[in-house]
């Protein structure tokens, strides 16, 4: 029994990490997958007024890469963006209703 | 009696919050212009309003010197001359402001409770613009900083006078540009506050900060850094840039809401318009 939960519990493990570290192919299938979860990641940040200053230049960058038929670059670059999409989005999300610091009450 | 206690904590802690988050503008105020009064004792109230050089000796004699050919000059001389020119129909910019746009920019910017919207001197010359059958210009520089730098410097010396109304729209335009001042942006992960409150005097770059106190009192201005005369909200987005947060559009609600906030927190303060900084 605490060998099967052993086992168990290191799949779910492995599942957990590799499942949340998963990037597209670098193919242009891949490429497309990750621009458009950047896009969407974009989009949701820019609802709540968290875009970040670089992230469509990195997405630009990412279609550069993916015009010259560099994939695995087109890739990194787009996954890059949508994860400062989804980092300003959580950032504005979590600074709603922000007041002064304590020394300014 | 560990119920009661309970109770009571209870109570308190949500009283307490409650009034913490509806703590009401002047009370902000107050608390604002404190924290700064502490913090630079030397400083007198009326000297906020020349930002670091009311911090730094060295830099002030420096300013004072190139103050006496003040690098604005040829912009208000400009602004001058664009708000007395007749537009096609005859009319000029004074006829669009109160009391032909003498001794008003330090009311500025103010909420508009008819439209329920926060409304600044660069939005009202577009806005007498179009209503006398001109195109509008563009904002944060150009033509648009020039007559508004006319315009605020026909208020100098009027102390900074920017009300919020107990009304709920203005109240929560107010409220959305405090919590656009205290919100971390950007990859940075930096608010307004961070750079122009505790750290305020400190050096980022080779610069000094200013206090975010007297901050509004001298815009448009002068930045050796654009080597041209701009808004206050040119430079709002130059710090969301320097925090690397997308900025927002020029007049657009965050940042007008945001200069509402900013601005009457400076209440008080003489207005300098138009500053120079280096």
């Amino acid at each position: 029994m605490k060998l099967n939960s052993l086992i168990s519990a290191t799949f779910l493990s492995i599942a957990l990490l590799t499942g949340c570290a998963t990037t597209p192919m670098a193919t242009a299938d891949g490429y497309k997958e990750a621009e458009a979860a950047a896009k969407e990641a974009i989009k949701k940040a820019a609802s709540v007024g968290g875009e970040w200053r670089d992230t469509g230049e990195i997405l630009e960058k990412a279609a550069a890469a993916a015009k010259s038929g560099d994939y695995e670059t087109a890739v990194k670059l787009a996954s890059k963006a949508q994860h400062q999409g989804e980092l300003g989005y959580q950032q504005a999300m979590a600074e709603k209703g922000a007041q002064p610091p304590s020394y300014m009450r | 009696m560990k119920k009661l206690l309970l109770i009571m904590t209870s109570i308190v802690m949500v009283t307490g919050f409650a009034f913490n988050v509806q703590a009401d503008p002047a009370q902000d105020l107050r608390a604002f212009q404190d924290f700064y009064k502490k913090k630079f004792p030397d400083v007198q109230f009326d000297d906020f309003g020349n930002g670091i050089y009311a911090l730094n000796k060295q830099l002030r004699d420096e300013w004072e010197i190139t103050m006496e050919f003040p690098p604005y000059e040829l912009t208000l001389d400009e602004g001058k001359r664009l708000f007395n020119k007749p537009f096609k129909n005859g009319k000029t910019y004074a006829s669009c402001f109160k009391n032909g746009g003498k001794n008003i920019a330090q009311n500025y910017p103010y909420f508009d409770i008819k439209k329920g919207m926060v409304k600044t001197i660069e939005l009202e010359i577009n806005e007498c613009r179009e209503r006398n059958g001109e195109k509008p210009l563009k904002y944060k520089k150009g033509p648009i900083v020039a007559v508004s730098a006319y315009i605020h410097s026909m208020a100098q010396g009027k102390r900074t006078n920017v009300q919020v109304p107990n009304n709920p729209a203005a109240l929560a335009a107010y409220n959305k540009g405090k919590e656009f001042f205290y919100a971390r942006r950007g990859q940075l992960n930096f608010a307004c506050i961070h750079c122009h409150g505790a750290n305020a005097g400190m050096k980022v770059g080779g610069n000094i900060l200013s206090p975010a106190l007297g901050q509004t009192t001298h815009f448009p201005a002068y930045r050796a850094k654009w080597g041209a005369v701009g808004t206050i909200q040119r430079r709002y987005t130059g710090c969301n840039k320097q925090v690397r947060a997308k900025p927002f559009k020029a007049q657009g609600e965050e940042y007008r809401n945001l200069q509402y906030f900013h601005t009457y927190m400076s209440n008080g303060v003489p207005l300098n318009a138009p500053g120079t900084r280096f």
